[in-house]
């Protein structure tokens, strides 16, 4: 076998690796919440959770690989010896992955992201000299991970505030849902829709057909939300409609007989009988207007039902999203690596789509044999997360990622939500936050990127060294 | 990734309520105490405070393991000082129920006719307006579910508005009581006299602290 040979093996296995480790690891982002909030089943989320990452990786996942196969190190100063390219981005994938697998050792916050971008500008700095590096992207990509929490944090702080003022603090949230929810809909697929079919070149499809063909699934949506939603009443209502006058004679009757206990009692007793009558007075109120009112509210609880389903789709989002930004870790470097042996220009014309699929197969396997485990445990243990605030959460992140999808940057989808989800905190809408995990992720910013350098320079040689 | 999970503090109204059953618990101890003077039975009264007193270091112990649990870096949904306080009063409102069952053991006291039926109406008051801001802590969940606002927020600020009103009633009633008290100031020595009047301070105490605590909670509501 041809060194040649062995390198284009090497380079695929150590892609569909590093795929594989997305799809376990990773996914759970997207799909834990909505098994905590048992909107979805375990298995549906893990499905849903394939395709949608798998349709973000082949549609839309080109523009980040693209940044990681060439945008970052110049392969043209690479042209009189192919090899060193070769060994530098394989050094880089294997460095990603054995710094990953030290990091979740440890139980360290870092992004796949953050280090094999770290490893290629490490690897292109010291082997191929400074002036290989294109300076410029690398700046716009450090611009983006700092804005990218921040953007989510704002984006889900803003759709909950929405939330909040047009659901929750109206006289009837569930009412106020029903309005908000196709709207909500509408706007899920809009985006979805727009991003699906940003890349994809149909035959003689202008932008604006593109525009038109997502306003119009949108629209479709909306109506169909509309009606589904119309038809939800409170389960409750039905039965108290055909309220007995003779149940309402007979409530007044007790109530008359406790007031005449109460005469008898003082302290303690009388509050507690007092609020007795005062709920008999609700609930016999709520009978009138087929509306219970006592101890738990039902219309939360059931507004909360509805933006279950809501979380479904937006779960599917942030799975698309994930798939198109994080499908490019693994497969940039791999394509990298095939482009330049097989002699096929390089960051010229459009990204493999084979690469992309391969890329989504792997992160699609990785879910299947790792990943639903760690969806399961997240789904379990995220308790906090109520649907309307993942939601907000799951909404405000998948746009941050999906707009820096389209301009090629590549960012941590964890670290975005977790901004995301602290936007949702910002707006009251989580009991408590834990800040030290931010302290965290920005103190792994600063380990991960020298790590991931050092490490790809350290395999660089060692790959040199065998071949 | 598993860090989301970290994201999430321990939610501090679990706990808070947990302090108020035990705080429920002291102070629903005070009525059978002052029958207990009523009665007389000053060896069974004297067990009665020690109970409380048990009680009560029982609350403080929660006390302070919410307080050590509140780590600095959790970021709440309600204002962190706000929440202090709410827990400070309801750990004052259990001191009060301590310090009665004191006052009462320190030395044989009896009721004079003159002023014992206005006395327990004036205890039952202070206890409603306790019991009145119970219910509004055990609402602190719902609040919550509703983040702060809307109709949830509108109840409990009509249950804050209902333990002020009892707190006036009570404040009233410790007028009566006290005019009645002083028709017999010539009954009683010095030292009764001064008793007495600690105890009738401690017990209004209870509702103007149910009071602030009820305000505690409104200042956390999104309503104006």
């Amino acid at each position: 076998m041809s060194t040649e040979q062995i390198f284009l093996i090497l380079a695929c296995v150590l892609g569909f690796y590093a795929a594989w480790n997305i799809g376990a690891n990773d996914v759970a982002n997207a799909m834990g919440t909505s098994v905590g909030s048992k909107a979805l089943t375990l298995r549906r989320a893990v499905v849903l959770a394939a395709i949608f990452e798998f349709a973000g990786a082949v549609l839309f996942g080109s523009n980040v690989s693209e940044t990681l196969q060439s945008g970052i190190v110049n392969p043209v100063i690479f042209d009189t010896d192919p090899f060193m390219f070769v060994r530098g981005m394989l050094a880089a994938l294997l460095a990603t992955g054995l710094w990953l697998q030290f990091a979740s050792y440890c139980g360290l916050p870092v992004s796949t992201t953050h280090s094999i971008v770290g490893a290629i500008v490490g690897f292109g700095a010291i082997i191929g000299g400074v002036h290989s590096v294109h300076w410029n992207t690398v700046i716009y990509i450090g611009m983006s991970w700092i804005a990218s929490p921040l953007l989510g944090a704002g984006a889900s702080f803003l759709l909950f505030q929405l939330i909040r003022r047009h659901v929750f603090y109206q006289p009837s949230p569930l009412e106020a849902t029903k309005k908000i929810l196709p709207f909500l809909v509408g706007g899920v697929v809009l985006v979805l829709m727009l991003s699906s079919t940003y890349q994809v070149t149909l035959r003689g499809a202008s932008a604006m057909t593109k525009v038109g063909l997502s306003c119009a699934g949108a629209l479709v949506a909306i109506i169909a939300a509309h009606y589904y939603s119309k038809r939800l009443h409170i389960p409750i209502t039905e039965e108290v409609r055909a309220v007995d006058p003779r149940l309402l004679a007979e409530i007044h009757s007790a109530k008359m007989s406790l007031e005449m206990a109460r005469k008898n009692l003082a302290g303690e007793q009388f509050y507690h009988l007092e609020d007795i009558i005062k709920d008999i007075d609700g609930f016999a109120d709520a009978l009138g207007k087929s509306r219970f009112t006592n101890g738990k509210n039902p219309e939360l609880a059931l507004v909360e039902q509805l933006f279950g389903y809501l979380q479904i789709s937006s779960a599917c989002l942030m799975a698309f999203a994930h798939g198109s930004n994080d499908v490019a870790n693994a497969i940039g470097p791999m394509a990298a690596v095939i482009s330049a042996l097989l002699h096929t220009p390089i960051g010229l014309g459009g990204f493999p789509i084979w690469a992309l699929v391969l890329g989504g197969l792997g992160i699609i396997i990785g879910l299947a044999t790792w990943g639903w485990r760690v969806i399961d445990t997240v789904g379990k243990h995220i308790t906090e997360l109520t649907p309307s605030r993942g939601f907000s959460a799951e909404f405000g992140c998948a746009l941050t990622i999906l707009g820096a999808s389209s301009f090629g940057f590549p960012v941590s989808t964890t670290h975005t939500i977790v901004g995301s989800v602290l936007g949702v905190g910002f707006a009251r809408g989580i009991s408590s936050l834990n800040l030290r995990v931010v302290r965290d992720i920005l103190l792994s910013w600063f380990v991960t990127i020298p790590a991931g350098a050092i490490l790809a320079i350290v395999c660089y040689y060692l790959i040199a060294l065998i071949a | 990734m598993l860090h989301i999970l970290n994201l999430f503090g321990r939610s501090p109204f679990a706990p808070l309520q947990g302090h108020m059953e035990k705080v429920v618990d002291c102070v629903n101890e005070l009525e059978p105490l002052f029958l207990l003077l009523k009665q007389k039975d000053y060896t069974l009264l004297n067990e009665k405070a020690e109970k409380i007193s048990a009680l009560e270091h029982a609350a403080d112990l929660t006390k302070n393991d919410i307080r050590n649990h509140l780590p600095g870096s959790l970021f709440l949904s309600i204002d962190r000082g706000n929440f202090l306080e709410m827990l400070s009063l309801q750990d004052s409102l259990a001191d009060r129920a301590e310090d009665l069952g004191i006052l009462l053991s320190m030395r044989k006291m009896e009721f004079l006719p003159a002023f014992e039926p206005i006395f327990f109406q004036f205890l039952h008051k202070n206890i409603e307006a306790f019991h009145g801001v119970k219910k509004i802590i055990y609402a602190l969940g719902e609040l919550l579910e509703s983040s702060f606002g809307g109709a949830e927020a509108e109840k409990v600020k009509a249950m804050v508005e209902d333990v002020a009103f009892r707190e006036h009633e009570a404040d009233v009633l410790q007028a009566e009581l006290l005019k009645a008290f002083f028709t017999a100031e010539n009954q009683i020595s010095f030292g009764t006299f001064y008793q007495w009047e600690k105890i009738f301070k401690t017990v209004g105490a209870l509702s103007n602290i149910s009071e602030k605590l009820a305000n505690c909670v409104r200042m956390t509501l999104d309503i104006k």
